[in-house]
């Protein structure tokens, strides 16, 4: 892979397909190829963090793995709340400012429940590494389909919401000293009947540390709408490439298609569609007669292949298919992951080509 | 109490897992089997893509309830229109609740608030048992809800409580104490795990024990252990790649069950990965097996 036609890699697709290790194995196979690479990534195994030797000091900062690779490589796990904290504190004007927002009960619900915001703070950290510019190339790893949906539209998400007029309300003194709601008679209309609504749902008490919330985030409004276009940008820039991970069998390919059309309709410039664990075709047609488990292994077989078919068929004209093998082990070491990477990165690389 | 009796009595199930696991085959065979039984069952799923009648051989469900069998019927809840039909109900005014459900503030709010729709959810659930439903199941048995896939299944347990710590007061908040007390009730609420036996997805079935164990004072009334690779022969010199794939897969399906057993003795079913496509057949033999399962 050239890094000047792809300095960033996104592996996207749904949960339970391989796709972390992938990201690791072809971010190892680049560094081999003699590019700098990061890979970042979400919710790594256990077995992923020991193959990798990265620990929980990985979700602080950076961290080098220990390769004899041509090139360094490097891994980042992703910590929402972490960034979300770090976001604000890059943001504030002062001290006071920001302890505000740190100690708001509202914000600390928030950072750690709200899908949205974790899904935006990861683009975050992300826009963040890719401006240092220390590495030639960076792999992200996202979390399964549905959410990196909504971790892809994140941006736009929140310009949305801070454009909505939500904030506009939000930060109407609607208390006074004494923490008294006062008449917001200049709202007019929608914003009397909204928020009466809203008060006779779900009580003072939130609101109050709603509107406290977006008081002490106010100064921090234009900084974070700019920040949130850039990253909308850079996520579809001609840069960045899409990788779509999928597993063969029932199910899948509907699924597949379904956020395939949903990427590139977004805009995402999407490239190969992997089809990672397939089992083998049954090779000595006798086998099957053999047991039990050989008529299982023999139907496995054929249910992948004819899922490579139909999805080569319906949209491998635009997006080359990669076939990976269902490997009898797990990486558990670099050298078993290095393996994978080289398989990997070569059909990916061929796969290229074809585009 | 064995199993069997306990889900012969609860009135919510809710059956979570990681993606990709089999999770609706289950509460599919696990709803078809409680049918069987004699009770009235309701599946409920809230994926925005519905796959449950595929399952069950019904038409889709398009929000409306469906009959799927003899004492089985399912239905796909879309979480914000339970949002908007509960401004509905508590507005009555048609201009005013047109303005509300328009209004980029609401959208934002609900969208964006943390465990409210979980929370309509299982309120909606809540409803149905207590012989609020429609004309044409106006009182189920048993719930049971196919959760979604994404984040931690605790997220969806724990939500009523946190909504109802949030938002303290009106109706919302009320709503939320309310489900969150139905949620704590061992007698009336249960829960189950489904996993397959590999690495990440026994991870987060033990991770989500911890989580239900720690937060909800909770326990699953059954871990289902799905897709489990037929035992293997011994390894010989020159064996075909399908045969090699195999023996290693099962091996991987042992290390994990020893693992999840080493921290869960609670009630464990497994099910064998079986050469049959999603659809009614795949269902009846995975209910075959859950029932031997929990009957043992």
């Amino acid at each position: 892979m050239d890094p000047r036609e792809h300095p960033m890699v996104i592996v996207v697709g749904s949960g339970g397909v391989g796709k972390t290790t992938l990201a690791a194995a072809m971010a190892l196979s680049s560094s081999e190829g003699g590019d700098d690479t990061l890979v970042m990534t979400f919710d790594p195994s256990l077995r992923l963090k020991d193959t990798l030797g990265v620990g929980l000091e990985a979700s602080e900062h950076t961290t080098r793995v220990k390769t004899d690779t041509g090139a360094p490589l490097h891994a980042s796990l992703l910590d929402a709340r972490r960034t979300f904290d770090r976001v604000i504190e890059r943001y504030s004007p002062d001290e006071d400012a920001q302890r505000r927002i740190l100690e708001n009960r509202f914000y600390d619900r928030l950072s750690a429940n709200l899908a949205g915001v974790l899904e935006y703070m990861a683009s975050e950290r992300l826009f963040e590494v890719a401006n240092e510019g220390r590495h030639d190339r960076i792999v992200l790893d996202t979390p399964p389909t549905r959410q990196a949906l909504d971790f892809l539209g994140a941006p736009a998400r929140i310009v949305g919401f801070l454009d909505s007029g939500a904030l506009r309300i939000a930060l109407k003194p609607w208390f006074d000293d004494d923490g008294k709601l006062k008449a917001t008679s200049r709202l007019g209309f929608v914003g009397r009947t909204v928020e009466d609504f809203l008060d006779r749902m779900v009580g003072l008490e939130l609101l109050r540390d709603m509107a406290e919330f977006f008081r002490a985030f106010a100064p921090l409004y234009d900084g974070f709408r700019r920040r949130a276009l850039e990253v909308h940008d850079l996520l579809r820039s001609n840069d960045t490439l899409f990788v779509l991970v999928s597993g063969p069998g029932e199910g899948r390919v509907a699924d597949t298609i379904y956020f395939a059309r949903r990427l590139t309709e977004a805009g995402y410039n999407l490239g190969p569609i992997v089809i990672n664990r397939i089992h083998p075709l049954l090779g000595d047609a006798n086998a099957e007669a053999e047991s039990e488990g050989h008529r299982l292994l023999a139907w496995l077989g054929r249910r992948d292949h004819a899922t490579v078919s139909e999805l080569k068929d319906l949209v491998g004209s635009s997006h080359p298919v990669v076939e990976i093998p269902f490997m009898p082990d797990e990486p558990t070491d670099l050298k078993s992951l290095k393996a994978l990477g080289e398989m990997f990165g070569s059909r990916l690389d061929e796969a290229l080509q074809q585009l | 109490m064995g199993v069997l009796n306990r889900l012969d009595r609860l009135q919510l199930l809710v059956v979570t897992g990681k993606g990709g696991v089999g999770k609706s085959t289950v509460s599919a065979a696990l709803g078809a089997h409680l049918a069987n039984r004699g009770r009235k069952v309701l599946l409920i799923e809230v994926d925005p893509r519905e796959n449950l009648h595929q399952l069950l051989d019904t038409p889709p469900s398009g929000g409306e309830i469906v009959e799927a069998a003899s004492n089985l019927w399912l239905q796909h809840l879309d979480p914000r229109e339970l949002l908007d039909d509960l401004v509905r109900e508590k507005l009555k005014v048609g201009a005013l609740v047109k303005k509300v459900l328009s209004s980029p503030v609401h959208l934002h709010f609900t969208e964006g608030a943390p465990g409210l729709k979980q929370t309509a959810v299982f309120g909606r659930a809540l409803r149905m048992v207590e012989g609020h439903g429609p004309k044409q199941l106006r009182r189920p048995d048993v719930v049971i809800l196919d959760a979604p896939a994404s984040g931690h299944g605790i997220a969806w347990m724990a939500a009523p409580q946190l909504v109802s710590e949030v938002i303290s007061s009106g109706p919302i908040g009320n709503m939320a104490a309310l489900i969150a007390d139905f949620l704590a009730d061992r007698q009336r609420f249960g829960s189950i795990v489904v996993t397959t036996a590999e690495e990440m997805p026994v991870q987060e079935a033990l991770e989500l024990l911890d989580a239900m164990s720690t937060r909800l004072d909770r326990q699953p009334e059954v871990v289902v252990v799905n897709s489990i690779y037929p035992p293997a022969p011994k390894p010989r010199r020159g064996d075909d790649p399908a045969t090699g794939l195999w023996i290693r897969r099962r091996r991987v399906n042992e290390e994990e069950l020893a693992r999840l057993s080493e921290r869960w003795d609670g009630p464990t079913v497994e099910i064998p990965l079986e050469p049959i496509d999603a659809g009614p057949a795949l269902v009846g033999v995975v209910g075959d097996h859950l029932a031997r399962g929990i009957e043992a």
